[in-house]
């Protein structure tokens, strides 16, 4: 696989010959990809080639097959043993690894029976053990950072599709993650609602949160990211910075022709 | 009418209907949480439990209650369970309806979008706090219809236990008709119990609904 030769490496995540299955359906086959620190790692591909389920594997809400997925070092998923049958961490692990690990969903899955605030504060309480005060301060700041303070009281079925994506990021960085992975958390809003959710992320990026992003926004990709990477049928066919991928005409066929795929449509 | 009738048999059919309102109270709330109980299993255990609970979901489904009493109750004493017919009345009752509340419990649990608990994991948020706070609260609302139908269902079923001698509602009126030979004040006044009884539950049932769906309302108005 090719990997970039110009980042600087301090890698917080590291995949290494990560493969996974679905029954007989190889979905990713020999993953090999680092995340730097405070880098936005942007993934981009055609529909079913595996962009959602890597990043599912980085924090075990699928459970990769073969190769190893590490962050700091320390194994996600799997208990650290010798070879053979690798057994799963055991639950309290495997939280206290997510804990770090934040996540942004397509279709934002806030709870309903919880205004924004409770939205924030809820793991901050439940997982953190914060006092109701403190954890309803923590979630407030949140909402702040997304520009929905004053819509903490609303529920979800009074927010926009924007707004409920910005309390959705503004739940996951209230836990103050080290890393932050966002499958396509543009695609289910309307036009006009994009851009209030790509500024919250840029934003984001520029106070040095690393990101990986999933998405389908070339715009986003070619400015916002460090570098970006391109999957095809579960293998990474490369991993560069922006204007490599996007400016010069990129020398891998299968690259050339998603990308075409755009200019055609005007979005690039 | 005769209802000096009803002045001598008073004590003994408010004492019926007492008995009534026990068998069915515990019987609905322990079927409920033995159901709850089933519904969770189900949904979190191992393949062998969730086999052996499928296979017990069937049997208690697909057999009439009352022959599920008369085993329990005749049948009981050769397995060396001898049993009061209160007893046997209030945990048949339990098994019957347990089945059933699970599988209330297990359509208002599959009601929640996947996506929500995934969210909740995702972030780090235990199985059991999970159910508690994110998946509890949004069933309840959503069955609270049909677990109020259920247990309206349960509470005209109490008349079977009369087959194994319980002295509930249904036992005292046919004891009264027979040994006064009137018939229809007594059953006329039964189905006054029952009527109650069903009136009653179905208004409580309702306003947990409206209480339970008030912020849904709210948030659903202030859009
Ligand atoms: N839970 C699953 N079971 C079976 N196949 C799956 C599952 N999830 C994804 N797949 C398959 O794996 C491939 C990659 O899916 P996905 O990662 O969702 O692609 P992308 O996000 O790039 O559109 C697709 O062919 C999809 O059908
Ligand atoms: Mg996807």
């Amino acid at each position: 696989m090719t990997q970039t030769e110009t980042s600087p490496s301090d890698p917080i995540m590291t995949v290494r010959g990560m493969s996974k299955w679905f029954g007989n359906f190889k979905a990713l086959d020999a993953i090999d990809l680092d995340v730097n620190r405070s880098e936005v790692l942007c993934l981009i591909g055609p529909s079913g080639s595996g962009k959602s389920t890597l990043l599912r594997c980085l924090n075990f809400l699928e459970h990769y097959d073969e190769g190893e997925v590490r962050k700091d070092g320390a194994l996600i998923g799997w208990q650290e043993g010798p070879s053979g049958p690798r057994k799963p961490l055991k639950p309290a692990a495997l939280r206290a690894q997510r804990h770090h690990i934040g996540m942004v969903f397509q279709q934002f899955n806030l709870w309903p029976h919880f205004s924004a605030r409770q939205n924030v504060a809820e793991a901050l309480r439940q997982v953190k053990g914060l006092s109701a005060d403190d954890a309803n301060a923590r979630a407030l700041d949140a909402l702040d950072k997304v520009n929905l303070k004053d819509k903490a009281e609303n529920f979800p079925s009074g927010l926009s599709g924007g707004q409920q994506q910005r309390v959705a990021i503004a739940r996951a960085i209230a836990m103050e993650p080290d890393i932050m992975l966002f499958d396509e958390p543009t695609s289910a809003l309307d036009p006009e609602l994009v851009g209030e959710v790509l500024t919250v992320m840029k934003d984001m990026a520029a106070e040095g949160m690393t990101m990986v992003v999933v998405t389908h926004e070339m715009g986003f990709a070619a400015h916002a990211a460090d570098r970006v990477a391109f999957l095809e049928s579960g293998r990474l066919v490369t991993c560069r910075p922006p204007d490599e991928i996007f400016g010069a005409e990129p020398s891998d066929a299968r690259l050339r022709s998603f990308l075409q795929t755009y200019r055609e449509r005007n979005v690039v | 009418m005769e209802f000096d009738l009803f002045l001598r048999y008073g004590p003994d059919l408010l004492k019926g209907f007492g008995i009534t309102l026990l068998c069915w109270i515990i019987g609905s709330a322990g079927g409920a949480a033995l159901g709850f109980v089933i519904a969770c299993l189900m949904r979190w255990s191992a393949a062998p439990v969730r086999w052996v609970l499928g296979a017990y979901i069937e049997l208690i489904r697909g057999t009439p209650f009352m022959i599920q009493l008369f085993l329990l109750y005749y049948g009981g004493p050769y397995m060396g369970l001898v049993l009061t017919p209160v007893q046997a009345g209030i945990t048949s009752f339990i098994v019957y309806g347990s089945p059933y509340f699970a599988e209330i419990f297990r359509s208002g649990f599959q009601a929640i979008p996947p996506g929500q608990i995934e969210a909740a994991r995702a972030i780090g948020i235990s199985e059991f706090t999970i159910l508690r706070r994110i998946m509890l609260p949004q069933t309840l609302v959503l069955i609270t219809a049909p677990l109020t139908n259920f247990v309206i269902i349960l509470s005209k079923e109490t008349a079977i236990l009369s087959v194994v001698t319980v002295p509930e509602l249904l036992f005292q009126t046919q004891t009264m008709a027979a040994e006064t030979f009137t018939y229809v004040e007594p059953f006329l006044a039964l189905s006054l119990f029952y009527w109650l009884l069903v009136v009653l539950t179905a208004e409580l049932g309702r306003r947990i609904e409206i209480r339970a769906t008030r912020h849904l309302k709210r948030a659903a108005s202030s859009t």
